[in-house]
């Protein structure tokens, strides 16, 4: 290979490079994928799971992991729409407070998700399943099990009004990966995400108070799911504890297949927005070039499989749990 | 007796307080049939958790259990007029199958077992689809009683899926502590750089400790193909959390080379025992997942040894 193309080079754009392919492929197969009206509605249904995918790719990039996501949106969903609908109904009365109130909730509920691990000493993987229970939980306690419409035209405006071809709530999401792009590289807490990831004893040991990183680090995360469930339910207008429902798998999945490694240290948001447009753009390929709905969960695994094996550099690992 | 020395005994004591504070709140919760219907009822369950417990106990983990145990309904309610009590074979071969390809994706391709073994759920969540026609099969009741009428039942008061359960326990028991792979398992469980150092064909094991998985998820659709006496690619839905609960409650932590099936049993009948109790406490049917929650807090924190942990991930 020439030095111009490194394999190092290669490697990072690698999932960049599967996302245009997979484009390519679904253009050949129907050329109806490739317009503007189709991008939008990959758009629509990557924005909220573009927003769990960056909350939770700090938790992975510190080596932790959290599954309690579909719980913490079914509450923030489930709250806010009670809240908006209390305070007024409309985002132009004063019921637009709900909006910075339900990232505050999420966030609250990323707290307690973090202080549950790091307080108890219970490893991510079981302290956030168990919060994602109470989550859904919680929400089923709010809602007696009914759902909540929201009706108001103003806050479905993030849905039905358009700039460029792309409703509002792209937008929103773009804004938001900037912010979560900037976190990561520019503050403090960013950097030490990574020092974490990359080895905790290290970090520990330079005196680093890693307990409060992973804290914040899982409270951050809770807003960025907030912000998520706010976006499903502008989707449907419709609050309820299935908002979340089938997030947590795409959202790991996505994290994963942009090149962020599980055991942390490296990756960032930039690749899991890839890996959320590689994750939609096969769910909506499969559908525009009609592929029968009983063969797309397994179309979607070998695909996945592929692209995990071509998008993330495997080479240096000594094994893989 | 040191704390130290009592860690290990954590998982069964915060079962047995569990049972007697069930107990005390209602004493009809004590009396054995209770007792032994509650375990029978986990059985499936139970079933299901064993054969991930080998996934866990190498410090990986296994999503697929619950699509392989929809498809394998499908698959045995289609197979019985051919097969006759042969589908069970067959079954346990296509799980064990299903378990080898998670296994071959994860350690050959080095995929991360959560992201090969959810690829592979998909995939039999797909080929259970099209087996099945995307509808819900029923099983002819008398071929179903000639072939399997021995899975249902109960003989002296115990029913027969509570010793089946029992018989694969004892069974899982045997290959985890006096068969050559137990051993091998707990090595890269334990430290997976220094079992390959010393020798050890790591990937042949991993691949083995997935196909267990499988064909353990297998039987258990099985007997819930036999027991509702059908299949359909959604019947054995909302067991894949409370099976990975079940390992993790009973000690055995993702970090691998802890715990066991032994632990396993123990887990299913702690959740079995937290289930159970919110029907005798009367707890509303929406405040039970939130119950649920809180109360496996708790009893995670109590039963995982964190001696054997460097650092809490």
């Amino acid at each position: 290979m020439s030095d111009f193309v490194s394999k190092e080079k290669l490697q990072k754009w690698a999932p960049l490079l599967v996302l245009i392919a997979l484009i390519c492929v679904f253009t050949f197969a129907n050329s109806n994928f490739f317009s503007v009206r189709n991008f939008a509605r990959i758009g629509i249904a990557s924005a909220p799971a573009l927003m769990i995918a960056v909350g939770v790719t700090y938790i992975i990039i510190m080596g932790s992991i959290d599954l309690s996501m579909e719980g913490a949106v079914a509450v923030s969903a489930v709250l806010f729409a009670t809240l908006f609908i209390a305070m007024g109904g409309s985002l132009a009365s004063w019921a637009w407070l709900a909006l910075p109130l339900t990232l505050m909730i999420g966030g609250l509920f990323g707290l307690l998700n973090g202080l549950v691990h790091v307080k108890l000493k219970i490893p991510s993987f079981m302290a956030s399943l168990s919060m994602g229970f109470v989550g859904i939980g919680l929400s089923l306690l709010i809602t007696g099990g009914d759902r909540i419409r929201v009706e108001d035209p103003l806050f479905r405006s993030l849905l039905t009004e358009r700039y460029l071809g792309f409703p509002l709530m792209v937008h929103c999401a773009l804004v938001a990966l900037l912010v979560g792009w900037f976190i990561q590289s520019y503050t403090k807490i960013g950097r030490n995400f990574y020092a974490v990831g990359g080895g905790e004893d290290l970090a520990h040991a330079s005196g680093l108070n890693v307990k409060k990183v992973r804290v914040l680090g899982f409270m951050i995360a809770g807003a960025f799911y907030a912000l998520g469930s706010l976006f499903a339910v502008a989707q449907i207008g419709i609050a309820e504890t299935a908002t979340g429902y089938n997030l947590m798998f795409v959202s790991i999945t996505s994290v994963v297949v942009g090149g962020t490694a599980l055991w942390g240290g490296n990756g960032g948001v930039w690749n899991s927005l890839i890996g959320v447009l590689i994750v939609n753009v096969i769910n909506n390929g499969m559908i525009v070039i009609g592929l029968p709905r009983y063969l797309q969960d397994g179309v979607l695994g070998v695909l996945v499989i592929v692209a995990v094996v071509l998008s993330t550099d495997r080479k240096s690992l000594a094994f893989v749990k | 007796m040191t704390l130290e020395k009592l860690k290990k005994h954590f998982p069964w004591i915060t079962l047995v307080i569990l049972v007697v504070l069930v107990g005390i709140m209602d004493p009809s919760f004590l009396s054995p049939t209770n007792l032994i219907r509650l375990a029978a009822d986990i059985s499936t369950l139970f079933i299901m958790a064993l054969g991930m417990t080998f996934v866990i106990y190498i410090g990986g983990i296994d999503l697929s259990a619950q699509s392989v145990a929809n498809m394998t309904t499908v698959i045995a309610t289609l197979m019985l007029p051919i097969l006759g009590v042969g589908a069970a074979l067959f079954c346990i071969v296509v799980g064990f199958g299903f378990g080898f390809v998670s296994g071959f994706v994860s350690t050959k391709l080095k995929v991360p077992s959560f992201i090969s073994t959810l690829a592979v759920g998909g995939i039999a969540l797909s080929v259970g689809q099209y087996a099945s026609g995307q509808r819900a099969l029923y099983m002819d009741a008398e071929m179903r009683d000639q072939a399997f009428g021995w899975l249902v039942g109960s003989t002296a008061g115990i029913p027969h899926e509570l010793i089946i359960a029992l018989v694969l326990l004892a069974l899982a028991y045997f290959v985890e502590r006096r068969m050559t792979i137990g051993r091998a398992l707990k090595a890269i469980g334990a430290g997976e750089l220094a079992a390959v150092a010393s020798g050890l064909q790591v990937d042949r094991f991993k691949m083995f400790a997935f196909a267990l998985s499988g064909a353990f998820a297998a039987i258990a659709g099985l007997m819930f193909a036999v027991k509702l006496s059908g299949g359909s690619p959604v019947i054995a839905n909302g067991f894949l959390l409370p099976a990975i609960v079940a390992v993790l409650v009973g000690g055995t932590p993702l970090t691998g080379g802890v715990g066991g099936v032994l632990n396993t049993f123990i887990g299913a009948m702690i959740v079995a025992v937290i289930r159970t109790s919110m029907l005798y406490l009367e707890i509303k049917a929406t405040d039970q997942q939130i119950f649920f929650g809180i109360v496996l807090i708790a009893a995670i924190a109590l039963t995982i040894d964190r001696s054997k942990m460097k650092t809490v991930k």
